[in-house]
């Protein structure tokens, strides 16, 4: 039967999503207890699981389920954006967490997980639905997957009458080569409607505000050209170090951490063309779109229009800090980037010769994210006295403090024509209020939906790693820059305020 | 300090020039004009607007009035701040009218209202049955508040025909409704899947126990009544021709196939107006939403043949009249579900509530 539930028509409410069993593989980690639980426990506060919804955590640590959910009542208690614990609603959401503790390589461990689903579909009216969030290393994906496999736990996608979904974590591989092979493994077992490859960034607010931005108004898509826009600027940056994932970041650096998934999602929403439809194909096709049109950067040219950098000893706050080869598990010798800034192009209809500069990077002089687009002057000085009026800026601000501000000219009071830059400011926090949810509410929600909207599609991933993998290459190839680079606590290495400066264009105060 | 009507926006500014010397800047996304009716619900309406201010910066203009001579209209200006302290976050304006010069209130309130921006207008407590200050407000506003719980059962009749008449110049929206939202949304999970939505069209029985107000001696309250309405109206039922049967704290309507039962069920810890229980009926299944000993957990349960569902017990956060008004702000859209709802709630009723009166011949 397929027809619309009639107490749904017209309602004004949350979308609400089918019982299923969420199981998590690493449900000990530090992701599940700082993201995933009290996302998932907050989805029960704001009443958006269904009934019946029930988590199952499957890790290594041999603990029965009272501890584990003992253990799940502490993250929550620490890292809820509510607080403290609402315990009527705990003691509910609490009677339907699981636990399977045993090794992923182990298929009985797979068997055992089966049997522990389908004893929560007899009771839960699960009916046979699973959510499996990998919050584990990619060098397990494929042993899990064909676990679930082999143990029977995979619904054919064109099963109407269940689903099975998967949501995969970043890094997507580290490469295009490993990229794609990670993407063969999954479709090895799941289709690709069933993955959901989450960048939590795509969940926050601002992010979708900035589609709201573009295409909910009219006056910016005018003038959202070659022909208005002078260039664009994207800086992802961050004031805290590696904070004990040296090991991590000795094999990712910024560009794979950062740039090839947060910063170019951003990147892709500011220059893509307006989707036919706000729906998960339409506005994918379009953002692919986007990453297919970035001028490669290849060979010479990577060395022109690319920095790296790692930040050396120096203060945050006013205290000192270590450099990056004096932190845990990094090599004294290390020539990893921790800190990246691009320029780059769109060629596209919209945007070619438009340059795009991009930076991220850790141990920066504070954290901020935000993409400003910067118009063209006014053609002729028509108004001051005093040289070339500032041209127009739109600046987006993720985060911290999200909002939008415009800066324009103004005439300053007084008898003569003099203009001074003026900002106009929005903040949402400021307007709205409150806080919304946060980025992981809404992506599991979505994915709980079975809407991939704001989650990265194949083609995505493996066109991002297109467009990276050339530059890391050419880097492996050429004479590292001398490192470290640039003290923390400042904005990166000289040479990223050279690359634009080249350009007769400076970096943003933020 | 009293102001005359002319002096307001200066005062305003004034009083802007020292926030924003502070680092305030004023942001204004509407105007909300509070209508109250009587004297004594100004406070509530004060704290009310200023927390919704705190929400959607906004100029707010609550107009009271009291009999007396000789007629005279006057102001008083405030700067709106969040309760938990921060920067000022909207225009507090306040309007007494004396005797007559109740009816300059509307034209007032325009000229006050802030320029290209939309004017919400909010009718605090009940409405009274013929009123040319509601009609003459409405006339340049973008939405239309009120809280039928504040009104009698035969006030539905009176909403369903400001919702006629509106002819969508208008959305009428209801804190009623609005606080019926999570019930509603709960009603429909039982009928989410294809398991559940096999049983809508067998429902046969519907039971809703609501708190009563102290004295209350209508068939039903407006809330339990607005509720049905909507139910009604997902089950396809169009309320007309409703055959009642009363009893001492009970009444009951059957329509066609399907008997409603209200019921009174008196909670002391439950505000008046509060729903108790709401039961669902089919032979063979059964849906069921009940308030548990703590007034804010709700155990919501389903029993299908067949068809496992555990109950889900959840907390459902008290919600006050300042939250209803930000969340009916959040959409200042007209609601065909509601006017819909309404007017079948209204033709159900219509047996059982005291008709209006007829209006006055005017003079």
């Amino acid at each position: 039967m397929t027809t619309e539930n009639p107490f749904r028509v017209g309602l004004q409410s949350e979308r609400a999503p089918s019982p299923c069993v969420f199981v998590i593989f690493g449900a000990s980690g530090d992701l599940a207890r700082r993201k995933l639980l009290p996302a998932l426990y907050n989805l029960a506060v704001s009443r958006l699981l269904p009934a019946g919804m029930s988590i199952v955590g499957f890790a290594l640590t041999e603990i029965g389920e009272d501890e584990f959910r003992r253990s799940m009542h502490d993250a929550v208690a620490e890292f809820s954006r509510r607080k403290p614990i609402d315990e009527s609603v705990w003691q509910d959401f609490a009677s339907r967490l699981h636990y399977v503790a045993g090794r992923f390589e182990d298929p009985a461990n797979f068997a055992k997980l089966r049997d522990k689903l389908e004893a929560i579909d007899q009771v839960n009216g699960t009916r046979g639905n699973r959510l499996y969030y990998l919050a584990i290393p990619p060098s397990v994906f494929r042993t899990v997957n064909d676990n679930l496999a082999q143990a029977g736990l995979v619904a054919d996608p064109t099963d109407r009458m269940r689903f099975t979904r998967i949501i995969v974590e970043k890094p997507f591989g580290r490469d295009l080569a490993s990229g794609d092979a990670l993407n063969a493994d999954l479709h090895r077992v799941f289709a690709e409607g069933q993955i959901f490859r989450i960048d939590h960034y795509l969940g926050k607010e601002t992010v979708q505000n900035l589609v709201a931005l573009r295409f909910g108004n009219a006056i910016w898509e005018p003038i959202w050209n070659r022909n208005h826009i002078d260039h664009v600027q994207i800086t992802v940056a961050e004031d805290i170090g590696v904070e004990g994932r040296g090991r991590f970041y000795e094999e990712a650096g910024t560009t794979r951490d950062i740039v090839q998934n947060h910063l170019l999602q951003l990147l892709m929403v500011v220059a893509m063309e307006p989707p036919v439809a706000f729906t998960a194909d339409e506005v994918r096709d379009e953002k692919v779109k986007v990453l297919r049109a970035l001028q490669p950067i290849r060979g010479q040219d990577v060395a022109r229009l690319t920095v790296r950098g790692q930040y050396g000893p120096g203060n945050h706050a006013g205290k000192p800090v270590a450099g990056y080869r004096q932190e845990p598990s990094v090599s004294p010798q290390s020539i990893v980037e921790t800190f990246v800034a691009m320029r780059v192009e769109v060629d596209n209809w919209r945007l070619a010769g438009v340059p795009i500069y991009i930076r991220a990077g850790k141990r920066l002089t504070k954290r901020i994210t935000e993409i400003s687009v910067h118009f063209k002057r006014v053609p002729h000085v028509l108004l001051s006295q005093q040289g070339p009026v500032e041209p127009d800026v739109l600046a987006i601000r993720i985060q911290p403090d999200e909002g939008i501000g415009l800066r324009f000219v103004a005439k300053v009071p007084g008898p003569t024509m003099t203009l001074r830059p003026v900002t106009m400011d929005f903040r949402y926090g400021a307007t709205f209020g409150g806080s919304g949810p946060e980025a992981y509410e809404r992506l599991i929600l979505d994915a709980m939906l079975g809407d991939p909207t704001l989650f990265a599609r194949a083609d995505e991933v493996s066109a991002a790693w297109r467009f990276i993998t050339p530059i890391h290459e050419a880097w492996a190839r050429q004479p590292a820059p001398e490192m470290p680079n640039y003290a923390a606590g400042t904005w990166g290495p000289e040479a990223a305020t050279e690359l634009i400066e080249r350009d007769g264009r400076s970096w943003r105060r933020l | 300090m009293r102001l005359s009507l002319d002096q307001v926006e200066r005062e305003l500014a004034r009083l802007w020039d020292a926030e924003r010397q502070a680092g305030a800047s004023r942001v204004g996304l509407m105007t909300l004009v509070a209508l109250v009716s009587e004297p004594e619900l100004l406070d509530r309406a004060q704290r009310v607007v200023a927390d919704v201010a705190s929400v959607h910066p906004s100029r707010t203009i609550v107009a009271v009035w009291k009999p007396g001579t000789p007629p005279a209209i006057t102001g008083d200006v405030g700067i709106h701040r969040p309760r938990e302290g921060g920067a000022a976050c909207g225009d507090a304006i306040t309007i007494e009218a004396i005797g007559e010069a109740r009816e300059w209130i509307p034209g007032n309130a325009e000229r006050l209202s802030l320029p290209d921006l939309p004017v919400c207008v909010w009718w605090v407590g009940d409405l009274p049955d013929f009123d040319d200050l509601f009609d003459r407000m409405v006339v340049g506003a973008d939405v239309v508040i009120v809280n039928s719980q504040e009104m009698d059962l035969r006030d539905l009749e009176k909403l369903s025909s400001i919702a006629m008449r509106s002819q969508r110049r208008y959305a009428l929206a209801d804190l009623t409704w609005i606080r019926l939202r999570w019930l509603q949304d709960l009603v429909a999970r039982f009928f989410d899947d294809d398991a559940g939505r096999a049983w809508v069209p067998k429902v046969q029985r519907v039971t809703i126990e609501y708190s009563p107000r102290p004295g209350e001696s209508d068939a039903t309250s407006t809330r339990a009544g607005l509720l049905f309405g909507w139910i009604a109206n997902a089950l396809g039922l169009r309320g007309d021709g409703a055959e009642w049967k009363r009893g001492e704290g009970w009444s009951e309507a059957k329509l066609g196939e399907v008997v409603v039962r209200f019921e009174q069920h008196l909670r002391p810890n439950v505000r008046p107006g509060g729903i108790v229980r709401l039961a669902m009926e089919c032979p063979g299944a059964h849906f069921q939403i009940e308030r548990l000993e703590d007034p804010q957990t709700f155990r919501w349960s389903r029993n299908l043949p067949g068809v496992p569902t555990p109950p889900h017990v959840m907390h459902v956060q008290s919600v006050d009249e300042s939250t209803l008004l930000v969340r009916c702000l959040e959409h200042p859209a007209r609601d065909a579900l509601f006017e819909t709802s309404l007017h079948v709630a209204s033709r159900i009723v219509r047996p059982v509530a005291p008709r209006l009166s007829v209006q006055p011949a005017r003079t």
